[in-house]
């Protein structure tokens, strides 16, 4: 301990030891010569000199006491390295860019794998939640079949396929209330939410749309959530009958309320509704789910709360008690559900697949976000992974070719005297210095991609809260990243620099000499020729992605539509929320619609109960008293076929006169006629549509048949996602069909130019029909569209870039090799166009090598790409991954690029003057 | 492989710091007069090279054998005198019955190669 304090004070004082030393050798001499005078030798002071020995030596030999050498040299070195990387600025500029690109892209992607993946909920012991799940075998609710019968019989939520089977968080409320009870003795607490949808929003006579989350009046608590404001929703309010209160979120409270002390206490309508605010939550909540951050917070039991046993839609999450194990609350739950569950049961079939209970880690919150993007997350990983793979190839073959030009420099270091391991040192400390540069100059490259890659994931989708910061664990393992990749492409120059002998070296002037140079490069230049072929191959194998992915775009760019996108102005609007009753609302619209066809610059105007691609409903139809499968509603407004431009086959429109009390009807897409009429005309003919009559308490009580004529056939036009299937369709008329109710409606305008310059006046229409009902989700068609393919043109944007910058730097390298190979060759070329060699030969000589390099990467790679792009098939449509056209325009891309590459060195090679060259031997 | 056979007047590895922590044993001194002791002592049998007394003079000093302070010699100038630390006593004490044994050893080893020829 003490020994170590003194060194330390040793080096702090090494300054004024130095003089010190100095001064007493200084005294030593003057001693010794008055001495020697007086002894009566001449020249005196020289002789002490001598007698003293190499007064530099014994300096440093003195001061390797001092212990701090280490440091000392480390610092030295960092200075030299600087030295060094200033020298040769481009080598520098070039590595440290390809590095910074290529850890940057790395740290990007890994923070948002750190936000998506292993993301835990801001609340305290997060580790402790578990969501309560069930699983059955596989369940297909699209095409039911007799032996697919399940007890789940109407839904409101998500079913999830996974393996063989199919697994859901969504529940009766039955359960919620019998698992609550059950889960005691196991659990500190156990609650429920369910995702309340848009809600209309009014206060101080300003409405707007916000997010709403129903949750039980255990959920606060259960989740242990200190609220910034105010007092969470209890018990006390989550029962029928109870004041009607709501918790906002912070950042609604701030928009809204300008702050959250100030939210407290005031009052606000929802869809019509008065509420008190009696809390704020705090701002890093944003619920359970990370894919959608609800702004309003309501108790569960002033939505609709339906007793129903085979109605499923109500989400659970408990806390384990501290020493309780998920696999023996597990047990417990399920002895609680079993019974209950099979009692819901009512035919055999259904008894034959009952739900079972599963409890999964809740630390994260549900995984709605990791379902829909691990996957692409970790292509996108391993995509720069071997960007980052490029940039250290390249970075190493670089560093090679310096450290053999450097070659003769080592020799004479090492001749004068140091050590092997001190030049090895020297040479590491160059190589992480450089490393350490790329990975600073990687910060800013990592805050512009996560900026660039927010923008493209949240895409116009609203309410989206992503986490992704640039965090401090990521930053580290980038730092790590570099100084690793330093040390790994230092290694290998490190090492060839301190192996050759000397005296061949030393002897070398400058250029390479015929009889060394070959056989001392042959390992180098394998190494460098290997590097380079495995470059070549990571970029074809992102070339092949990209080229996948553009397709897979342009498939989708170039998908029939059946209807006319463009210049077409989309918005939704609300009435029922904005408090129009039920009977009145068709009229309400209809009104409205006549008023928006008056606005300057529209030439059609319609409504449908949602847009063409987002639109997704099926009612019970019958056609010849047969239940027709897999055909799909849209209720419509006057003016639907022609504002869209779908063409009119036969028939009349949905129009005017189709109101409420007058005879139902119905226009059928082609594709319905021919699926369900084989043929013949579909006109005439009349469809039985099944509707409830009532719903009393959630459950449906009674049904009835309305008789509907078909009197109009429309061109088949594209229904739901792209990607599926186009199915056939029934439009109907929106005022004829009371279910399920009228709510949220979305208008089209056709416009006469831009789609956009109409909103401030349609705007101006919507507020002068209802001050109190917001127009939310405006946006065009076109806009629309691009928002239901946002992954796969994120896709093919991030792909193409990543192929490029591989391509880039793969090129770089291609040409920094290249043009070192020339230089160090320039006397054998010369001697070659001296004994009759053409300039175009050499220059072919170069570019063949080029050629040999590119072909021996794509043999490799090919094989790779092909095995490699059977994991992006299920990103791809309309494509297949080892798509034939794909692969040979990424070798052509790749065998151009490398040909440009190796152009300038070819034409420098050709120009060689063999006088100057021989001359220079 | 190659010895090296010391020349007369070389110090065995060691010996040096012995010799400098006996020579300070009576009192402060300062470093060229360290030397001049040694050799006169021995009879100019020893010879103490300039460029290794330093270094020991520094190694004794960093291992807090011997202290050091800037003192005016006798004739006026200013140099720097070493002297024993409590710790160099003890080091002393241990390093000379060691030495003292070794030569007791040498000198038995010689001996009795003497006798039994």
């Amino acid at each position: 301990m003490t020994t170590w304090m003194r060194r330390i004070a040793w080096w702090l004082n090494r300054r004024s030891r130095e003089e010190t030393l100095r001064a007493e050798l200084q005294f030593h001499l003057e001693e010794e010569a008055r001495e020697q005078h007086e002894a009566g030798m001449t020249d005196a002071a020289w002789a002490a000199r001598r007698d003293l020995g190499n007064v530099t030596l014994l300096r440093e030999e003195t001061r390797t006491l001092w212990t701090w050498t280490l440091l000392e040299q480390l610092i030295q070195d960092v200075r030299f390295a600087a030295r060094t990387m200033w020298r040769s600025r481009t080598v520098t500029v070039v590595v440290a860019l390809t590095l910074a690109l290529g850890i940057g892209a790395n740290t990007a992607i890994y923070s948002f794998m750190n936000a998506i993946l292993l993301g835990a909920l801001p609340v305290p012991d997060p580790a402790s939640l578990v969501v309560v799940k069930w699983h059955a075998k596989r369940v297909d609710f699209r095409q039911p079949t007799p032996e697919s019968a399940f007890v789940l019989h109407s839904i409101d939520g998500q079913v999830y396929d996974e393996g063989q089977g199919s697994v859901s968080r969504i529940w009766p409320f039955p359960a919620f209330e019998r698992l609550q009870q059950a889960a005691a003795p196991m659990m500190a607490s156990f609650f429920a939410y369910h995702p309340a949808g848009r809600l209309n929003l009014l206060a101080s006579g300003e409405a707007d749309v916000a997010q709403g989350e129903y949750v039980s009046g255990t959920y606060f608590e259960g989740l242990r959530v200190t609220l910034a404001a105010g007092r969470p929703i209890g018990s006390e309010d989550d029962r029928v009958g109870a004041p009607p209160v709501v918790v906002l979120s912070s950042g609604y409270a701030n928009r809204r309320f300008g702050g959250a002390a100030t939210a407290v206490g005031q009052s606000l309508q929802i869809n019509n509704r008065p509420f008190t605010i009696v809390g704020v939550a705090p701002v890093e909540f944003y619920g359970v789910d990370p894919s959608v951050a609800p702004d309003v917070y309501l108790p569960l039991h002033i939505g609709d709360v339906s007793p129903d046993p085979n109605y499923y839609w109500l989400e659970m999450m408990g806390r384990l008690r501290p020493g309780v194990d998920a696999a023996r609350a597990q047990a417990v739950l399920s002895t609680a559900f079993d019974p209950w569950v099979a009692g819901t049961a009512t035919t055999a079939s259904e008894r034959a697949n009952l739900p079972r209970l599963r409890l999964d880690s809740g630390a994260g919150g549900l995984d709605t976000l990791r379902r829909r993007y691990s996957q692409p997350i970790y292509v996108l990983i391993s995509m720069v992974a071997l960007i980052l793979a490029i940039a250290c190839a390249n970075t190493a073959n670089l560093l090679l070719a310096r450290a053999t030009l450097r070659r003769r420099e080592m020799a004479v270091r090492l001749s004068i005297g140091a050590g092997r391991m001190r030049v090895l040192r020297q040479l590491l400390t160059e190589s992480v210095c450089l490393a350490c540069v790329g990975g600073v100059l990687s910060i800013p490259v990592a805050f512009a991609s996560m900026r660039v890659l927010s923008a493209l994931v949240v895409n116009g989708r609203e309410s989206f809260t992503l986490h992704a910061e640039l965090d401090w664990h990521v930053l580290m393992v980038t730092l790590g990243l570099s100084v690793a990749c330093g040390l790994l492409f230092g290694l290998a120059p490190a090492l060839q620099s301190v192996r050759p002998s000397v005296m061949p070296a030393l002897k070398d002037v400058g250029s390479a000499t015929f009889s060394r140079a070959p056989r001392l490069g042959m390992a180098r230049i394998s190494l460098t020729q290997l590097l380079l072929v495995l470059q070549i191959a990571v970029s074809l194998v992102l070339l092949v992605a990209a080229g996948l992915f553009l397709r897979t775009l342009a498939n989708l760019h170039s998908i029939e539509l059946g209807f006319n996108a463009e210049r077409l102005l989309l918005m939704d609007v609300n009435a029922s929320q904005a408090g129009h009753a039920p009977d009145q609302i068709a009229a309400f619209y209809a009104n409205l619609r006549r008023r928006l066809a008056a606005v300057p610059g529209a030439t059609g105007v319609t409504l449908s109960h949602a847009s063409l691609i987002r639109a997704g409903r099926s009612l019970n139809i019958f056609v010849n008293g047969k239940q027709a499968q897999g055909e799909r509603v849209l209720t419509v407004g006057p003016d639907f076929f022609t504002t869209m431009g779908v063409p009119l086959l036969q028939g009349r429109p949905v129009d005017e006169r189709d109101v409420p009390g007058r005879p139902t009807v119905a226009v059928v897409s082609q594709l319905f006629e021919e699926t369900f009429f084989g043929g013949e005309p579909a006109i005439g003919h009349h469809l039985a549509l099944e509707l409830p009559t009532r719903v009393d308490a959630g459950l449906p009580a009674g049904s009835q048949r309305i008789d509907i004529e078909i009197v109009g056939v429309a061109a088949t036009a594209r229904y739901g996602d792209l990607r599926d299937r186009t199915p056939p369709v029934v439009y109907l008329p929106y005022g004829q069909i009371t279910f399920p109710p009228i709510t949220q409606m979305t208008f089209a305008l056709r416009a006469a130019s831009d789609p956009v310059s109409l909103v401030p006046a349609v705007r101006r229409v919507v507020q002068d029909a209802d001050p109190k009902m917001p127009m939310t989700n405006v946006r065009t068609q076109e806009v629309e569209i691009d928002r239901t393919i946002n992954q796969e043109i994120l896709f093919a944007r991030l792909c193409t870039a990543f192929a490029l910058l591989a391509l880039l730097i793969a090129c770089v390298g291609l040409y920094g090799t290249m043009a070192y190979s020339v230089a160090r060759r320039t006397n054998e070329i010369g001697l070659r166009m001296a004994l009759g060699a053409s300039t175009a030969g050499v220059g072919w000589m170069v570019l063949r090598e080029v050629c040999v390099l590119a072909a021996i990467g794509t043999a490799f790679s090919v094989p790779a790409a092909l095995a490699a792009s059977r994991f992006v098939q299920e990103f791809l449509f309309g494509v297949e991954s080892t798509d034939p056209w794909t692969f040979g325009a990424a070798v052509v891309v790749l065998t151009v690029a490398a040909l440009v590459a190796g152009v300038g060195p070819a034409q420098r090679a050709s120009r060689i003057n063999p006088m100057t060259a021989l001359r220079a031997e | 492989m190659a010895t090296t056979t010391p020349k007369p007047g070389e110090l065995l590895r060691g010996t040096l710091e012995l010799l400098v922590l006996r020579t300070l044993l009576p009192g402060p001194c300062q470093g060229h007069a360290i030397a001049k002791h040694i050799q006169r002592t021995s009879e100019d049998l020893l010879k103490i090279e300039t460029g290794s007394l330093y270094p020991a003079l520094y190694r004794l000093e960093a291992n807090g054998l011997i202290a050091a302070a800037w003192a005016t010699t006798d004739k006026g100038k200013r140099a720097r005198h070493y002297r024993l630390t409590a710790k160099g006593r003890r080091q002393l004490v241990g390093e000379r019955s060691k030495w003292e044994a070794f030569v007791r050893a040498v000198r038995l080893l010689l001996d009795s190669a003497e006798e039994t020829r």
